[in-house]
């Protein structure tokens, strides 16, 4: 009835080359469609920089990297100054001519702009790093990606601002209307790309929102310092985006800021070659977007017409088709019909793979664990920073995610008016997921008094509504100071977040995140099990615990051995079929079978028990037989080629609370293959050959006598009881039946076992209880260690190295003459009863020998310590202690960490809570820019986001810089 | 503040009230009807869940219903145990003409019966019952404007012909009496609603009223020291109500109207 999903299992944690990818949203490379990963082999390289541009911008140390197809710069202070440009967009690089020990480049980029890096590092590294380079532009000249720029431009709104400014400005009403004269508008080829509002209008009032002085400002910017893949992003840029993009630039600088621009240069026509290979399929995700496309913004003009509807479909379908697994999620179809004000499809379609994949990392899986790790973070973040309010919460038992979950999964769209809200994606797709948490703290530390007057759930979500419906009034209403009355609540909010949470940083939010991940999938893991045990439609006669013991091995099975994706499709595509609604539900093939059964059944697993002198282990793997494979089919009553969690909680419920009678029965009908209640001549064998198998490491030859003579008195009493036949005897003995024909019924097969004193007591009660329900030891969470130490345990706790450490010692035990294995019995019955002598003389390798050549192939014998079912037990938790061991450190390690954090963090953060900045406060303020009226008010607001931003260079540094822009190419 | 406090205490009784039940069954529409009387034909699916209040008189009983209307997609499935927690009323909606929903709603119940309050009182309710009525009978929605009912003809209800369908029965994919004898079983409330016309929608909230052990509550919250009163920004927010309440007032239906 439900999915079981071992997804949050294979969770990963980022390496350090992926982090500085991430960081400088770089496409990974299974992102890239085009089989670009050829080129995954070429070399990737750092170097330490400082990257200088003209006049008017200051020099800034740090770290140049080439990682092709793109190179990159951070300022030191990792968020002044930093680029991402594909390298097919430089069109020359020249060693520069200056003073002895420096090594300069200058590179001119196809915007004509010229960028001058002095690689700082030693002489030899640079040499290195200029050949890495060198030898990668050349890659891309031949790939011919450097043709591809042309063209990609035409598709930037931003060209068509910078080629003609004084036009493009100028054809603009302050109101943001373009002036549709067509006179030259017509003759340049103009086919950027642009969303709905161009057709539909903008959100909002734009001679409020002052947008011909923002498309000033930002033509200015954009000319001087790229602009859409080769876009430098100094300290301004920030700033601008800081007071809000203008509604025609919006879009692309969101697939700009936000790195999806890479995507779609690389990635051409792909969006439309997706919906065309997809079209007319449907899965369960389509439905769901049928459901949501007139849900989605109706108020916006755009979405009450089929152009907006339709774009919206084919967006949405676009990124299922892409990411089956995810899908579609709710909030998804806000998100997307949000930026599509903003962006064509192409463009939304690569933003929304960025930020489903990148920015907001399983937000919207079918688990939403990224939405509820996230949710834990931002609480975390609250008991640090506003550590009054997060008492109140706990004092009143008020949940802070039944507000902020929403703020976080829609971008603040569903919570907030949407001009308000998209000023804050425009800061969040340029600096980062970090912007979500800051906001959100600066809501809640900006109502922190009335918050402290709260007193439930439903208090608190009056307080935010009435919050975000004040944001465009008046911070200040009774201010003297008509600039102080013009700072709307909703600029407050942004100096705040800003200003006041500048400690959130992105490191901060990746290293929260690998605090809680274990917490979070053990809760999501646990919820999916009560889920998935309540749904079931028949718990037998086991009670919660047993069926969740039945779960957890099932879990554990599929984590080892995954269902192969055949016997338990995707949710997402999952077609509902024809009418016939049935729930998608995880089923497990063959090979998780055999592993499930292997927990739970003694027999379907080979345990030897290794002493080597340092420790005794039971080394399992895995049993494979006929008889394992016949109870898989056995127990797939509906034949789907595959178990349900509820097939094998009725399977085993049709076998572990059997009597004598049911046994033999439940026995016999696991071998009568056609159910005519009669077993065949080659069924009674194979029946034989199970209890072989089931017997394989009992000690003696009881069983072993046991099993043959049932064979004998089988096939007398079944000869006897034949009907006596037409058919001719040929000599005399026995009548011929074909061996598949009708043989042993029941009633005989029970008197065969009833005559065996061996055979009765196994079906009495050995084989209901040769299956065993037992909690299993918590399985290791993806590495919710934190800093070094942490990966330092958790490489050395792998399981590999545990089988190292093994080895190891087995060797030693070998030559010290300490190393001895023996096989656990499955049953371990008439080890002590009947087989004292046996047992001592098995120690003897030879006997060993010539005993299991004796016992009919399989069986073979065993021995000493696990004697009784008792001594079992007690072997295995000695056993258990090795491994307990290898993590303990761990723990302490898990412990230890988030202490030292906090204490850091409290340090940190002394402050008194609730004293909001006076958003004039401008003492930081160190430009002077000469602006119009309008310009002014613009730059006012973008002054409020002024920080210190340190360019990491000395003053020597900083001259030898600024020569640098004189200096002549060598020749 | 003090005088809210105690003015409460005495009066009216918070009863917590969660919906529940598929994505696109018409849960925030139901409680939109009830709660300010109207319908809006788009709805945005609800992200995480909304909080609604609204009063409702029973007797010399004033019931202040707050009401968490939760998300029905399936992924937001594993958020529901937030917003249920501590509730005494749910309401588990499905959709008359999707007979996949009322099989939702049946594992709602469960999970509900077995993970939530011991004495929550359930109401099962079929909504959209209007698509299946003949035009004739369905209780023209007086409230409605023109332009609301043109609008509706853009929803994603198929089928949907304003009514004029010549077999509007045959939209219905669960029968009366099979949520009914269904109910009936589980021990829930049962109607059948329409958050379009308004149809049985104030019913299901009376007859949660009517069996909300109320004394128990009561009780409850005058020895749970943790809530002594409405905050300022409550107080407000309970006023607005307040006058979207007698404006249902006047329309008078039954008991629940306060
Ligand atoms: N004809 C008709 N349509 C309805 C009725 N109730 C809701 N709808 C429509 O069904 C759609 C979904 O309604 P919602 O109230 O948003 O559904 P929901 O259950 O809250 O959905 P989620 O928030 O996604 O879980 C909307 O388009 C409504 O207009 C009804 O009684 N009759
Ligand atoms: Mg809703």
């Amino acid at each position: 009835m439900s999915i079981i999903s071992t997804a949050l299992r294979h969770f990963k944690e980022p390496t350090k080359e992926q982090l500085t990818e991430i960081f400088f949203s770089i496409p990974s490379l299974d992102l890239s469609v085009e089989g670009s990963s050829q080129n995954d082999e070429q070399d990737k390289m750092d170097i330490n920089a400082v990257l200088s541009l003209g006049e008017e911008e200051d020099s800034y140390a740090g770290k140049l990297h080439i990682m092709p197809p793109y190179l990159a710069f951070s300022s030191l202070d990792k968020k002044s100054v930093r680029f991402t440009i594909p390298l097919s967009t430089i069109r020359r690089v020249e060693r520069l001519n200056a003073r002895a020990g420096v090594y300069a480049l200058s590179l001119l980029t196809w915007h004509g702009m010229k960028i001058i890096v002095q690689l700082t590092s030693l002489r030899p590294t640079a040499d290195l790093f200029c050949s890495i380079l060198r030898d990668a532009l050349k890659v891309e000249l031949q790939r011919g990606q450097m043709k591809q720029v042309k063209s990609f431009a035409k598709t930037c709104y931003s060209e068509v601002l910078v080629s003609d400014c004084s036009n493009a400005a100028d054809n603009e009403h302050e109101d943001g209307s373009l002036i549709t004269d067509e006179k030259d508008g017509s003759i340049q080829d103009v086919s950027y790309h642009g969303g709905l509002g161009l057709k539909f209008k903008f959100p909002g009032d734009a001679k409020k929102l002052r947008e011909a002085s923002k498309i000033k400002l930002w033509t200015t910017y954009l000319r001087n310092h790229g602009r859409n893949l080769t876009l430098l992003r100094y300290p301004q840029c920030t700033r601008l985006v800081q007071v809000g993009l203008p509604n025609r630039l919006r879009g692309e600088m969101w697939e700009t800021l936000s790195g999806s621009i890479y995507l779609r240069f690389s990635n051409p026509g792909y969006y439309e070659r997706l919906l065309e290979e997809n079209k007319g399929t449907t899965n369960t995700s389509t439905d769901d977007i049928e459901k949501d496309l007139h849900r989605s913004l109706p108020e916006y003009a755009g979405y009450q017409s089929e152009e907006g509807i339709n774009a919206l479909r084919r967006v949405l379908r676009a990124y299922s088709y892409k990411n089956p697994e995810l899908g579609y999620c709710q909030a998804m179809n806000i998100l997307t019909a949000a930026i599509l004000i903003y962006m064509s499809e192409e463009q939304a379609f690569w933003l929304l793979e960025v930020l489903c994949g990148r920015l907001l990392p399983g937000y919207y899986a079918p688990s939403m664990h990224g939405t509820l790790l996230d949710q834990r973070v931002f609480e975390s973040l609250v008991q640090k920073h506003l550590p009054i309010i997060h008492e109140h919460f706990q004092l009143v038992d008020v949940q802070l995610s039944v507000a902020s979950l929403p703020w976080f999964l829609s971008l603040y769209i569903n919570s907030m008016p949407m001009v308000f809200a998209f000023r804050i994606v425009d800061c969040f797709l340029c600096m980062g997921p970090k912007v979500l948490f800051q906001v959100g703290l600066a809501i809640l530390k900006i109502n922190g008094e009335q918050l402290l007057q709260i007193q439930d759930d439903g208090g608190f979500l009056n307080l935010m509504r009435d919050y975000f419906a004040s944001l465009g009034h008046s911070a200040h209403p009774t201010s003297s100071d008509p600039r102080a009355r013009a700072i709307t609540v909703f600029q407050e909010l942004l100096l705040v977040s800003f200003r006041e949470f500048s400690v959130i940083t992105e490191d901060l939010i990746l290293s929260e995140r690998r605090r809680f991940r274990g917490e979070i999938i053990h809760s999501i893991e646990s919820f999916a099990k009560r889920g998935a045990v309540r749904n079931l439609r028949s718990l037998g006669r086991f009670n919660k615990e047993q069926v969740g013991l039945i779960y957890d091995a099932l879990y554990k099975a599929m984590c080892i051995v995954p269902p192969p994706p055949a016997a338990a499709p995707s949710p997402s595509l999952f077609t509902t079929g024809d009418g016939h609604e049935e729930k998608p539900e995880t089923r497990i093939g063959l090979r998780t079978f055999r592993q499930f059964l292997s927990e739970i059944a003694s027999w379907a697993r080979d345990e030897k028990i290794v002493m080597n002198g340092f420790q005794q282990r039971i080394d399992r793997e895995v049993a494979e037989h006929e008889f394992i494979d016949r109870l898989f089919y056995f127990w797939d009553t509906g034949c789907h080629g595959a178990l349900s969690f509820q097939d094998l909680v009725s399977g085993l419920d049709g076998v572990m609370f059997n009597d004598l009678m049911e046994n033999i029965e439940w026995f016999f009908n696991l071998h009568d293959k056609n159910k005519d209640g009669f077993l065949t001549k080659d069924e009674v064998l194979t029946l034989s050959e199970s209890f072989l198998f089931i017997f394989r490491y009992e000690i003696g030859d009881a069983y072993l006598g046991a099993v043959s003579r049932f064979m004998t008195n089988a096939f007398e009493y079944g000869d006897a009881l034949l009907p006596q036949p037409e058919t001719t005897f040929e000599d005399g003995s026995s009548p011929q039946i074909a061996s598949n024909q009708p043989y042993l019924n029941l009633a005989t097969f029970r008197m065969v076992v009833l005559a065996d004193e061996v055979l009765e007591s196994f079906f009495e009660t050995d084989l209901s209880e040769s299956f065993k329900l037992q909690p299993l030891p918590e399985m290791e969470l993806p590495s919710a260690h934190n800093g070094i130490l942490g990966d330092l345990w958790s490489s050395i706790a792998t399981d590999s190295n545990k089988k190292m450490f093994n080895m190891f010692t087995d060797e030693i035990g070998k030559t010290i003459g300490k190393h001895q294995v023996v096989n656990k019995p499955s049953i371990g019955r008439y080890t002590k009863l009947e087989e004292p002598k046996a047992r001592e003389s098995l120690l003897t390798p030879t006997l060993r020998k010539s005993l299991s050549r004796l016992s009919l192939g399989s069986i073979s014998a065993a021995s000493t310590v696990a004697t009784s079912s008792s001594s079992t037990l007690s072997v295995n938790t000695t056993l258990e202690l090795p491994k307990t061991h290898a993590i303990v450190p761990d723990s302490a390690s898990l412990s230890a960490m988030p202490m030292l954090q906090a204490v850091n963090a409290a340090a940190l953060m002394e402050r008194t809570p609730f004293a909001i900045d006076d958003a004039r406060d401008d003492d930081d303020d160190d430009e002077d820019e000469v602006l119009d009226g309008h310009d002014d008010q613009v730059m006012d607001e973008v002054d409020a986001f002024l920080e210190a931003h340190d360019s990491g260079l000395s003053e020597a540094d900083k001259a030898v810089a600024n020569d640098l822009l004189h200096a002549e190419p060598l020749k | 503040m003090s005088e809210t406090a105690s003015g409460s205490a005495d009066k009216s009784v918070q009863v917590k009230l969660v919906l529940l039940g598929e994505a696109a069954v018409g849960k925030s529409s139901v409680v939109l009807r009830f709660v300010s009387n109207e319908f809006q034909p788009n709805k945005e699916p609800t992200i995480g869940a909304a909080f609604l209040t609204q009063k409702c008189r029973l007797e010399d009983r004033i019931l202040r219903y707050e009401i968490w209307d939760t998300a029905g997609q399936e992924r937001f499935h594993s958020l529901a145990p937030m917003y249920y927690r501590n509730a005494q009323a749910a309401v588990v909606v499905y959709d008359v003409t999707k007979a996949s929903s009322l099989e939702k709603a049946k594992s709602w119940v469960k999970e509900l019966q077995r993970q939530a309050n011991p004495n929550i009182v359930i109401a099962l309710a079929g909504n959209k019952v209007d698509l299946v009525q003949p035009s004739a009978s369905s209780p023209s929605a007086a409230s409605h404007s023109e332009s609301e009912d043109e609008a509706d003809d853009a929803t994603a209800t198929p089928g949907e012909t304003a009514g004029t369908a010549g077999e509007p029965e045959s939209l219905r994919q669960v029968p009366r009496e099979e949520a009914q004898a269904y109910a009936t079983e589980a021990g829930l409330l049962f109607f059948e609603t329409s958050a379009k016309t308004g149809e049985g929608i104030v019913d299901i909230f009376t007859e949660i009223a009517k069996k909300i052990p109320i004394e128990h509550i009561l009780a409850a919250s005058r020895g749970g020291s943790g809530r002594p009163g409405a905050s300022g920004g409550r107080t407000d927010s309970t006023r607005q109500q307040g006058v979207n309440l007698e404006e249902n007032a006047t329309k008078g239906k039954d008991a629940c109207n306060c």
